[in-house]
């Protein structure tokens, strides 16, 4: 039986603390764009590159599981609910942002990808996918709301 | 000819009439069954089980109706029943063959819970 959360909704221990992992990693990258600002490049890979990172590990290990139990299987037949198209649209949109950070981590911070895939206009990448990265935040943030917040969007 | 055929039918009447009965008979025990089934409803609205605790006969039968705009599951504590998620107006049963206190939850939200006491 899953633990009871501590944000004093109905969601279980793990989604409360996705949540609050999330938005803290929100608040991270938009942290790391400052220092890039203030030209600390350095500080500033190190950042992004550990978000993108934890990200990742929180997509594979929970968020995956957790769309195909509850999610996919009402695909495309419930799409008409948020319940479903909520999910769905943030795994979209996320699947797209993680792998657009993943791009510009390797592009950007390592020799992996070769010259003629790497980007030319990191910022214009860089801004685009931070914007994206909240928006998908955002998506994530309704899901949990229609999923665990009692009395919200009641039939 | 026709002595014989009046032989024929009046030692034939009582076997068709008895042969009828006993198609007949397995169809009344069932519906007397069926009828003498208990049975129970749980709702679930607003994220809760309606009413939180249950209680009921030995052989009463369970369903939970789930009343609400997103899936729910009912899950027995100690692994006895499990549904899968039902969505809006979906139905789960279960049958309660054995004398005891089944506490149950939701998988989705571990906070929303309930118990059905059999007597």
């Amino acid at each position: 039986m899953a633990s009871e959360g501590f944000l004093g909704t109905a969601a279980p221990r793990y989604a409360d603390l996705v949540l609050l992992l999330e938005i803290a990693m929100g608040l991270a990258l938009l942290i790391g764009a400052v220092l890039a600002r203030k030209g600390k490049f350095r500080v500033h890979a190190w950042c992004q590159s550990a978000v993108v990172l934890l990200n990742l590990a929180i997509v594979v290990v929970l968020m995956i599981p957790s769309f195909y139990v509850h999610v996919s299987r009402n695909i495309p037949a419930k799409l008409g609910k948020a319940y479903y198209a909520l999910p769905t649209a943030h795994a979209t949109l996320g699947s797209i942002t993680e792998i657009a950070g993943l791009y510009i981590l390797l592009a950007a911070g390592t020799n992996v990808v070769p010259q003629r895939f790497r980007m030319t206009n990191y910022k214009l990448w860089m801004r685009s996918v931070l914007a994206l990265w909240w928006l998908v935040l955002l998506l994530g943030l309704a899901t949990y709301v229609r999923w665990y917040v009692p009395g919200v969007f009641r039939k | 000819m026709p002595r014989r055929g009046v032989w024929i039918a009046g030692a034939a009447t009582p076997i068709v009439i008895a042969a009828l009965l006993l198609l007949a008979m397995p169809t009344v025990t069932a519906n007397r069954e069926q009828s003498s089934t208990a049975t129970a409803k749980v709702t679930i609205d607003n994220f809760s089980f309606r009413p939180q605790t249950l209680t009921v006969a030995v052989g009463t039968i369970v369903t939970w109706t789930n009343g609400d705009d997103i899936p729910h599951t009912v899950v027995s504590d100690d692994g006895v029943f499990k549904s899968k998620a039902r969505d809006t107006d979906e139905q789960f049963s279960y049958t309660f063959d054995k004398v005891g206190t089944f506490p149950y939850h939701c998988s989705i939200h571990p906070k929303m819970t309930g118990q059905v006491v059999v007597h």
